[in-house]
């Protein structure tokens, strides 16, 4: 009997879903003649979060009509959150805004129009020439993005380097990630986390601090809520956060702290974890070393203990307010402490502070004094926002002050390691580290930049205090090139704009939070004109290196010359990237070939070196003898753990002493709330992508301030009612949610919104942590104002002017 | 016209009441459901906008504990938009800021 096309679809969506939960259904397609649901079926990588979700995309008559998750992956286990479920309308010729050809104009204030590729790439190479001879290699800058493919970034930062001899290279992950990498750099001696989200089912306590996953990462939320619901009286979750979020759903023990007082918090529980003797002794004298200070001083464990009696569970309840007793922080500390394996998730309450490499680092510490690391379980583990901020950008060498494959610009061996391997004159590169991100734009702020190639990314609504920051990108001498894939508010703002192929219209790797690398091959072709970056930035290079005559420019796209721009080009690119750039480094991917990572249904983690054990997957656990192979490559004893990690010349763990420091700005009599800002499920970051998907635009039309029940009674505050939100830097009028989610004193804001009153970017603060120079996107002092009942709005997203 | 095939996470103490409440929703099949609160569930609906608003209502659902899709087919939509006979709705403000 046939099935209507309908009925058959929703046979196919059933058996999928029951395919997961291993359920049999009473229906099967057995014997349906039924053409399939789609002609042919595509996998690759979700690129809406750095969890690293694999899919299949269905492609029928050429374009993108279908998805599923695939179940043999190990990120996502075929599950899928609403972001993934409507990305397909953002590809091919799905979506009318997409950018579809090089625009152009001379002058700011003029409109765009329409020109050739030939014309885009010789505009973008004498520009760029222009200034370098005028101004010298510093005059120019690479701001890229931890959404771009590995590929794309180790191409743009080797042109830029190699070629154009500036170390001015940096991406968005500064604005994420940063604070991380210092926290695992400075706490055990290598970037990027031991573990991987296998001890998501493993753990028997889960502490969460500063990331509200239920709608951050929700693929990864659902493994660890089905970890707890199977296992109530086991395992443990501790949600600690000054804001209740729906992560709370599954917690046992909530801590409710004031922003800003986490380090205090967390030398609490070290307190705790010592006081009663909860530490592991032999984990402590066999792999860890106390230290403290900017000279990195070792100090004794009684000095630490000492260093601690500041911050008894009594004293830290005090500083951290909202609803935190001393009896919580013990209990948080106990479970900790004796759970058969903890595992620390967190993502940018922690990261985006003026301290969020100490906060790292105390996170750390806690995994340190009680061997909570490198066993089933237990890990310390940073999730990553974006798709390719731990691939491309950490890894890839996307940062002003790294090399690929996590080399230190101003070690002189190994900058001239990559100047060899580039087959590119010694020197050429230069010692000094560029500017960060922020000192980038402060330069363009000062028109020392005066080109700027900003990539997959829109600092004009993401970097803090953006008022500030889009006056310098406005200013009429400084060239702007920007790549996308839609109009953002830094399309705005440039002169010249290439339209760029989006993910499944292109081909290359994204390596996600659990140091994998996945492979999407293109399925569908990109609309119009629109382009691969690998293929643009390729054609720029030979161009600048006949305005410069300067034939190592010429050198460096060598190896890349006559390549096909899908597959071949990228895939040249890989291989020159992973076969020399990765060879005996702590990140080797020389087993991660094209060819390996298409037949694993979820790539492969590093380190891999050869392809034989990149076919098993990889390294699940640094560091441990018998898993990793660098650690028996590197070892030094017969011990089972080998930190071998290049930051660390004593091959310790490192449990710093790091003392209580709050924001930057706190709040006072004239802006008494704290701000903090975060992302809702349905969007994400600057919602150039997400906000185009009307569904999703639905469900949180515009960005809305939350506010405390109680701080709105004292304010007369209604729900619905306009309010203004006001910063030392600018001001924002966003309707009101009133709602137990932020504590009392603290108001909550979304960051998606691009309408010019609701980015509240402009109300942020935009100092940084002078270790990661990261941002403190997460705390700045404001004040709130009724100024008029509820107000019809319109959710607002930029269009493109011709 | 889109069909979506998902696995709701019931609270394992709450199958029954969030059973129920998925049982009143329109448009919403349940397949088949298990003793840990797993629940494959099919949606399908005349417009995205609407399979969207079942979405969130079923996250809204006082004993859902989440929501996980595992497959969508819009073939439908894509038709259409294909034939010109519908354009994803373009957004909403158009002013510029400059």
């Amino acid at each position: 009997m046939g099935l209507s096309r309908r009925e058959f679809l929703k046979r196919t969506a059933a058996l999928t879903a029951a395919s997961y939960v291993g359920m049999n259904l009473p229906v099967s397609l057995e014997g349906e003649a039924q053409a399939a649901d789609a002609d042919s079926w595509h996998p690759g990588t979700c690129r809406l979060c750095g969890s690293g979700c694999r899919l299949e995309l269905g492609v029928k008559n050429g374009q993108a009509v279908a998805l599923r998750g695939i179940s043999k992956s190990r990120t996502n286990f075929g599950y899928l959150c609403m972001k993934g479920m409507l990305f397909y309308k953002l590809m091919g010729q799905n979506h009318p805004e997409r950018l579809k050809k090089p625009l152009y104009r001379a002058k700011k204030d003029q409109p765009f129009k329409e020109i050739s590729w030939d014309e885009a790439l010789d505009i973008a190479a004498k520009e760029f020439a222009k200034a370098v001879k005028a101004h010298g290699n510093n005059s120019v800058a690479y701001y890229g993005s931890g959404q771009a493919l590995t590929e794309e970034t180790y191409i743009f930062q080797k042109i830029m380097r190699g070629g154009l001899q500036t170390n001015n290279v940096e991406g968005n992950p500064r604005l994420c990630m940063a604070s991380a990498v210092g926290g695992y750099l400075t706490s055990f001696g290598a970037d990027e986390p031991i573990g991987s989200y296998d001890n998501f089912e493993r753990a028997s306590c889960f502490f969460i601090i500063g990331s509200n996953t239920a709608e951050a990462h929700p693929v990864l939320f659902r493994r660890i809520m089905r970890r707890k619901m199977d296992n109530r009286d086991r395992v443990k979750v501790i949600n600690a956060d000054p804001r209740i979020s729906p992560t709370s759903r599954i917690s046992d023990l909530d801590l409710v702290f004031e922003p800003g007082t986490d380090l205090a918090m967390l030398n609490a529980m070290a307190y705790v974890i010592i006081e009663e003797k909860l530490y592991d002794e032999d984990f402590l004298k066999n792999y860890s070393v106390f230290r403290k200070g900017k000279d990195k001083k070792q100090v004794s464990f009684e000095e630490y203990k000492k260093f601690l009696s500041a911050y008894t569970p009594e004293k830290a309840a005090q500083i951290c307010g909202g609803n935190i007793t001393a009896e919580k922080i013990r209990t948080a500390a106990r479970w900790f402490a004796t759970s058969e394996g903890t595992m620390s998730i967190w993502t940018m309450g922690i990261n985006q502070r003026s301290r969020g490499v100490w906060a790292n680092n105390l996170i750390h510490n806690l995994h340190i004094l009680t061997g909570q690391l490198c066993r089933p379980g237990a890990d310390s583990f940073s999730l990553t926002g974006q798709p390719n901020a731990c691939g491309g950008v950490r890894e890839g060498g996307g940062l002003c002050h790294i090399l690929p494959a996590h080399r230190l610009v101003k070690k002189d061996k190994l900058r001239h390691q990559v100047e060899k391997l580039w087959g590119i004159p010694q020197g050429r590169i230069p010692p000094k580290p560029g500017y960060h991100t922020m000192a980038m734009f402060e330069a363009v702020n000062q028109g020392k930049i005066k080109a700027i190639w900003i990539n997959c990314t829109s600092p004009a609504q993401s970097l803090p205090n953006c008022d500030k920051y889009i006056k310098g990108m406005a200013r009429d001498d400084v060239f702007m090139v920007v790549t996308d894939i839609f109009p953002t508010r830094t399309t705005e703002l440039a002169n010249l704009i290439m339209p760029t192929a989006f993910i499944f219209e292109k081909t290359g790797v994204y390596g996600c939070t659990e140091r994998r690398s996945q492979l999407t091959r293109k399925a569908v072709d990109a609309p119009g004109d629109a382009r691969p970056e690998v293929w643009i930035v390729r054609e720029w290079a030979l161009r600048l290196s006949k305005e410069l005559n300067d034939p190592v420019i010429k050198k460096c796209v060598e190896p890349f010359m006559g390549k096909e721009p899908d597959y071949e080009l990228p895939k040249a690119i890989w291989d020159e990237y992973t076969q020399k750039l990765t060879k005996d480094r702590d990140n080797d991917l020389r087993g991660a070939t094209y060819e390996v990572l298409e037949q694993l249904p979820d790539g492969v983690q590093w380190p891999a070196p050869t392809k034989e054990f990149a076919l098993k997957g990889g390294t699940d656990i640094k560091f441990v003898r018998g898993i990793d192979p660098l650690a028996d490559k590197h070892a030094k004893n017969e011990m089972p753990y080998q930190f071998y990690g290049p930051a660390h010349p004593d091959k310790k763990l490192w449990i710093w002493l790091r003392p209580q420091k709050g924001p930057q700005e706190m709040p006072d009599a004239h802006y008494p709330f704290y701000l903090s800002t975060g992302r809702v499920i349905d969007h994400w970051h600057t919602s150039s992508m997400t906000g185009r998907i009307p569904e999703l635009m639905r469900a949180n039309p515009y960005a809305f301030v939350e506010i405390n029940p109680k701080d709105a009674e004292k304010m007369g505050i209604k729900p619905g009612d306009m309010v203004e939100v006001t910063s030392r830097r600018g001001r924002n009028i966003l309707p009101a949610k009133v709602y137990v989610g932020p504590c009392e004193g603290m108001v909550f804001v979304y960051w998606h919104d691009m309408y010019s009153d609701r980015m509240i970017n402009r109300v942020t603060n935009d100092v940084w942590d002078p270790g990661s120079k990261e941002p403190e996107f997460k705390i700045c002092a404001c004040r709130i104002k009724k100024v008029s009942g509820p107000k019809p709005l319109k959710p607002f997203i930029v269009q493109m002017k011709s | 016209m889109p069909i979506g095939g998902f696995v709701v996470n019931l609270h394992p103490d709450k199958i029954p009441e969030g059973l129920a409440r998925l049982e009143m929703m329109e448009g919403l099949e349940i397949h088949g459901s298990d003793e840990k609160g797993n629940v494959v569930v099919v949606l399908e609906s005349q417009t995205s906008e609407q399979m969207e608003e079942m979405v969130k209502d079923i996250m809204a659902v006082e004993q859902v504990l989440s929501v996980g899709l595992t497959y969508f087919n819009a073939e439908d939509e894509v038709e259409k938009i294909k034939a010109g006979t519908y354009v994803p709705e373009r957004s909403f403000g158009r002013k510029p800021l400059h």
